[in-house]
C-alpha cells in the first residue's frame, strides 16, 4: 500500500511537471492553431539560464529561478518574431510553421550542445530532496511534495490570469477567434507575444525541475514529446484538458516504472498515445474545429 | 574512380532513395511526418537478419525488408491516417520512437542498443544505383500520371478530392505504404554498405534530415528532392570535420526555407522543358499545345 | 421509375441550431430545378448532406432509388452525384486541364502496374483522359487556357472550370452551389445559356441554389424555396413569385401602424 501512493505521488508530481509544459503548448495552439514543436527548448533555455545563474553567478534559486522564467519567456517572443510571424503573414499553410518549428527546435538544441557541450549536468542542490514522511503511510521526496505545489501554484496563476484579467479576457477570446479578437481591437501582435511569453515561463519551470530530476543536458527538451501526448490525450486546445492529460500520463508512467518494468514506461506513454488517437482522437476535451464547406 | 568517391554516391543513392519514399508522403500527399527513419530501422534490420541468421541472397532480403515496412505502415497507417495534420504529425514521432525503442529492447532479435553486427557488403555502388534507377523510374512515372494528379487533389484540398469520388484516407495509406517501401529498402541497403546498423541510427536526427531533405528542394518536386538530397549529402560529407554542426545546420536550412521560400528550391517545378522555358523562355504562348 | 432525388423528413441540428427542419422535396429525373432562399437558410446544408459530408439528424434521402443517408462522401459521388461549391474548391496547384483531368480519370483507369512502367495501355487512356477533358474545357469555354495554373484564372471562369470538372465525372445528378456568385448581370445570362446547354446535351439532372432570382426563375421550371430550414414554398416561377411566404421571406413583412 505504501508503494502504491508512493508512485501516485510520483506519479502526480511528473505529470504536474508535465502539465505546465502542456499547457503553454496548448495555449500556442488554441490561438494559432499550429503545434508549437518548438516548445521544447524554451524548457531547455530555463533549465541552462537557470543553471549558469546558481553555479556562475552564484544566485539564490529565487533570483536565478527567476531570471530563467524572462530568459525562456524572452527567448519564446524571439522564435515566433524571427520564425513564425514572417511565415504567418505569407500564407496560412499551417505545414510550413510545423516545419520552421521543428527546424528551430533543432538550432535552439545544437547551439547548447555546440556552445556548453552534450554532458549531463547535475544543478546545485538548492531545491531539497530528503524523504519526507507522510502521514505515517508513504515516504516521498520533498522534491516531488515541492515540484506539485509550484505546479499548482504557478496553473492557480495562470487560471486567475486567464479569468480575472484584460489580457487574459482578449486571449480566450481570441482562443475562439484570432481575426475577430483583432477586429474588436485586441493587438493581435502583442497578444501573441504575450501569449509566446507566458508559455516560455511556464515551460521554464517545468524544465527546472526537469534538470533536478533527471539532470540538465541539451536534449532534455525532448521529453517535450511527452507533454505533447499529454495534450493530444486532454485534447488539443483544451488547457483542462492539458492538465488532466498531463496527471494521466505521469500516473501511467509511474506506475508502470513502479510496478512493471521501467524499460516499458515509454512505450506505455506511446501506446496512451495510440489508444487515444484510435478512439478519441479529438481527446477528452479537445474542440473538433469544423470547416464551412 | 577512387574508392572513397564510389562510397560517397552508394550513400547518396541509399538517402536519394529515402527521399523519394518521403517525397511522395509529405510532398506530393502532403502529410507530414517525422518518423519514417523507423521504416528505414525496419528494413535494414529484416535485411540484416535474413542474411546473417538466415543466409538469405541479398536481393530478396532487401526485397523483404521493404516488404515488411509496407506491412506495418499498412497495419499502423489505416487508424492514424484519419487524423489530419498536427495530429499525425505528433502521432509519426510517437511511433517512429516506439519502433526504435522496440528494436532496442527486443535483444533476443536485434541484439539490443549495442547494433547488428557481420553483415555482407553486397551494396555495392553498382547495387545501390542500380536500386535508385529502378525505384525513381518507377516513381516519376507513377507520379506522372493519374496517380499523382490524385495525391496531389488529397494534398490541395481532401474534401474536393472525396467529392470527385476519392477515398482520401485510402489514398494517404498508399502513399504512406509505398513510402514506407523505399525506406525500408533503403535501410535494407545501408545495412549492407555499413555491415553494421544500430537502433540510433534510425533516431529523430535521420527522420529530420530526410524531411528537411525534400522541403529543402521543394514539395512537389521529385527532382527537387533528388537535388536537395545531392546538396545535402555532398555538404556533410565536405563538413564531416564540423559533423557537430550538421543538426544545427540541418534546423537552420529548414527554418531559412520556410521563411525565405516555403516552396523549396525547386517548387513545384520537375526538371525539364517546362522548367527550362520559366527560366530562360519569354511567356508561354497561351494557344499552346502538348 | 425512381425520382432522381428523394428527401424525406430530413432534419439536422447543429448543436442547437435547427438547420434543417423536417424538409421534404422529391426532385424527377431529367428536372432542371432551383433551390432559393435568403442567405443562411440551409440551402448549402441540403447539398452537404445529399453529399454525405455531414450526416442528418433524422429523415432519410435516396439518390435514384437507392438509400444514401449517412453513407460516406465518396461513395454518395460514386454513385452519380457531382457538385460545385459556392466557396470554390479548384486544385490550386494544378492547371486547368488538370483540374478536369482529376475527375475524369474516374472512369478511365489503367492499373498500378501499367502507372508505375508507362507500359501497356497507360499511353492510349491518358490521351483518352486528356482528350475528353478538353473536349469538356471547349464546351466550357476555356480550352484556351488548359495550362494555365487554375487559381489564376479570373473568378467566372473559374466558376465553369468548376462546372466542368463536375461534368467530367459524368454524374446522373448534377448539385450548383450558387454558380452565380459574384457575377455581373451579363455573366449570369452566359450562365443561364451554359448550364440550359448542359441540361439538354447531357440530359442531367440538375438541382441548383441560387441566391440571384434572375437565373432560376428564368430557366428552372420547379422550384423549392427554403427559410430558417424549412421548406415554404414549391412550384412553378409563377407560382413562386406570387407566394406570400417567399415575399416575407426576401423582402420582410410590412410593419403594422
Amino acid at each position: 500500500m505504501g508503494t502504491l501512493l508512493q508512485q501516485i505521488i510520483n506519479g502526480l508530481s511528473l505529470g504536474s511537471v508535465y502539465a505546465l509544459i502542456a499547457v503553454g503548448y496548448s495555449l500556442v495552439y488554441s490561438i494559432l492553431l499550429f503545434s508549437n514543436f518548438a516548445h521544447g527548448s524554451f524548457l531547455v533555455i530555463g533549465g541552462y539560464s537557470c543553471y549558469f545563474a546558481l553555479k556562475t553567478l552564484g544566485m539564490n534559486i529565487w533570483l536565478a529561478g527567476g531570471l530563467s522564467l524572462i530568459a525562456a519567456g524572452v527567448s519564446a517572443i524571439l522564435t515566433e518574431r524571427l520564425a513564425y510571424k514572417p511565415i504567418r503573414e505569407r500564407t496560412n499553410v499551417t505545414l510550413y510553421l510545423l516545419i520552421a518549428s521543428m527546424g528551430m527546435s533543432i538550432v535552439i538544441e545544437n547551439i547548447f550542445v555546440v556552445t556548453v557541450g552534450g554532458r549531463f549536468r547535475a544543478l546545485p542542490p538548492v531545491i531539497p530532496t530528503d524523504p519526507v514522511n507522510l502521514f505515517g503511510l508513504a515516504t516521498t521526496s520533498a522534491f516531488d511534495l515541492i515540484s506539485l505545489v509550484v505546479a499548482v501554484i504557478c496553473l492557480g496563476g495562470l487560471q486567475l490570469f486567464l479569468t480575472r484579467t484584460k489580457w487574459g479576457l482578449a486571449i480566450r477570446a481570441a482562443a475562439y477567434n484570432l481575426r475577430i479578437a483583432g477586429l474588436m481591437g485586441v493587438n493581435v501582435s502583442r497578444l501573441i507575444s504575450l501569449v509566446f511569453f507566458v508559455a516560455g515561463v511556464l515551460a521554464a519551470v517545468g524544465g527546472i525541475f526537469l534538470s533536478v530530476r533527471y539532470t540538465l543536458y541539451p536534449q532534455l527538451g525532448g521529453i517535450t514529446i511527452k507533454a505533447f501526448v499529454a495534450a493530444v490525450i486532454g485534447g488539443l486546445g483544451s488547457l483542462p484538458g492539458a492538465v488532466v492529460g498531463s496527471l494521466i500520463l505521469g500516473l501511467a508512467e509511474m506506475l508502470t516504472a513502479g510496478f512493471i518494468s521501467s524499460q516499458l514506461r515509454d512505450l506505455v506513454v506511446f501506446s496512451l498515445l495510440v489508444i487515444t488517437l484510435l478512439f478519441r482522437p479529438t481527446g477528452l476535451f479537445g474542440k473538433s474545429v469544423g470547416e464551412k464547406i | 574512380m577512387s574508392a572513397y568517391t564510389e562510397g560517397i554516391i552508394t550513400l547518396l543513392m541509399i538517402n536519394a532513395i529515402a527521399a523519394m519514399g518521403v517525397c511522395l508522403l509529405t510532398g506530393f500527399t502532403g502529410v507530414f511526418t517525422l518518423g519514417h527513419a523507423a521504416y528505414m530501422a525496419l528494413g535494414g534490420y529484416a535485411t540484416a537478419i535474413l542474411t546473417v541468421k538466415y543466409h538469405l541472397h541479398w536481393l530478396p532480403a532487401v526485397v523483404a525488408g521493404g516488404i515488411l515496412a509496407i506491412v506495418v505502415a499498412y497495419v499502423i497507417g489505416i487508424p492514424t491516417l484519419k487524423l489530419m495534420g498536427d495530429y499525425y504529425a505528433i502521432a509519426s514521432i510517437g511511433l517512429g520512437e516506439a519502433i526504435r525503442l522496440i528494436l532496442e529492447n527486443w535483444q533476443s532479435v536485434t541484439r539490443g542498443a549495442r547494433g547488428y553486427p557481420g553483415i555482407p557488403t553486397f551494396t555495392t555502388m553498382p547495387v545501390a544505383v542500380g536500386f535508385f534507377l529502378v525505384l525513381a523510374f518507377l516513381l516519376f512515372c507513377l507520379l506522372h500520371g493519374s496517380y499523382g494528379r490524385m495525391f496531389k487533389a488529397c494534398r490541395d484540398d481532401h474534401i474536393a478530392a472525396a467529392l470527385l469520388g476519392y477515398d482520401t484516407a485510402r489514398v494517404r495509406v498508399l502513399s504512406l505504404v509505398l513510402s514506407a517501401f523505399y525506406c525500408g529498402v533503403s535501410g535494407g541497403l545501408l545495412a549492407g554498405f555499413l555491415s553494421f546498423i544500430q537502433p540510433v541510427m534510425f533516431d529523430m536526427l535521420k527522420s529530420t534530415e530526410l524531411t528537411a531533405v525534400v522541403v529543402f528542394g521543394g514539395l512537389g518536386s521529385l527532382s527537387g528532392c533528388l537535388l536537395g538530397t545531392t546538396i545535402i549529402t555532398l555538404v556533410t560529407e565536405l563538413f564531416r570535420p564540423i559533423s557537430q554542426y550538421r543538426m544545427l545546420i540541418y534546423g537552420a536550412v529548414l527554418v531559412i526555407i520556410m521563411v525565405l521560400r516555403p516552396e523549396g528550391i525547386m517548387g513545384q517545378y520537375e526538371f525539364g522543358p517546362k522548367l527550362f522555358r520559366k527560366l530562360f523562355g519569354r511567356k508561354a504562348p497561351a494557344q499552346e499545345r502538348r | 421509375m425512381a425520382f432522381a432525388l428523394e428527401l424525406g423528413g430530413v432534419n439536422k441540428f447543429f448543436g442547437g441550431v435547427h438547420a434543417v427542419n423536417d424538409m421534404s422535396f422529391i426532385l424527377q429525373e431529367g428536372e432542371l430545378a432551383g433551390l432559393i432562399g435568403p442567405n443562411g437558410a440551409g440551402k448549402t446544408t441540403i447539398f452537404n448532406l445529399v453529399t454525405g459530408v455531414y450526416d442528418v439528424s433524422s429523415g432519410h434521402i435516396t439518390l435514384f432509388g437507392e438509400d444514401i443517408t449517412n453513407h460516406k462522401t465518396y461513395e454518395v459521388v460514386r454513385k452519380g452525384i457531382a457538385r460545385t461549391f459556392q466557396n470554390l474548391r479548384l486544385f490550386a496547384s494544378a492547371t486547368v486541364l488538370e483540374n478536369v483531368m482529376t475527375a475524369c480519370q474516374q472512369h478511365h483507369r489503367y492499373s498500378f502496374l501499367e502507372a508505375c512502367t508507362h507500359l501497356g495501355r497507360w499511353r492510349s487512356v491518358e490521351r483518352e483522359i486528356r482528350d475528353r477533358s478538353m473536349t469538356l474545357l471547349e464546351r466550357v469555354g476555356l480550352a484556351d487556357r488548359a495550362d494555365q495554373i487554375a487559381t489564376t484564372l479570373p473568378y467566372g471562369h473559374q466558376r465553369r472550370l468548376e462546372i466542368a470538372r463536375a461534368l467530367a465525372l459524368e454524374p446522373r445528378l448534377l448539385l450548383l452551389d450558387e454558380p452565380a456568385a459574384g457575377m455581373n448581370p451579363e455573366e449570369v445570362q452566359d450562365l443561364n445559356r451554359l448550364i440550359q446547354k448542359i441540361h439538354a446535351d447531357f440530359g442531367l439532372t440538375i438541382l441548383v441554389i441560387e441566391h440571384h432570382m434572375e437565373l432560376v426563375m428564368e430557366i428552372c421550371p420547379h422550384i423549392v424555396c427554403m427559410n430558417f430550414g424549412a421548406l415554404i414554398a414549391e412550384g412553378d416561377p409563377e407560382h413562386i413569385q406570387g407566394h406570400p411566404e417567399v415575399l416575407k421571406a426576401y423582402l420582410g413583412e410590412e410593419v403594422e401602424e
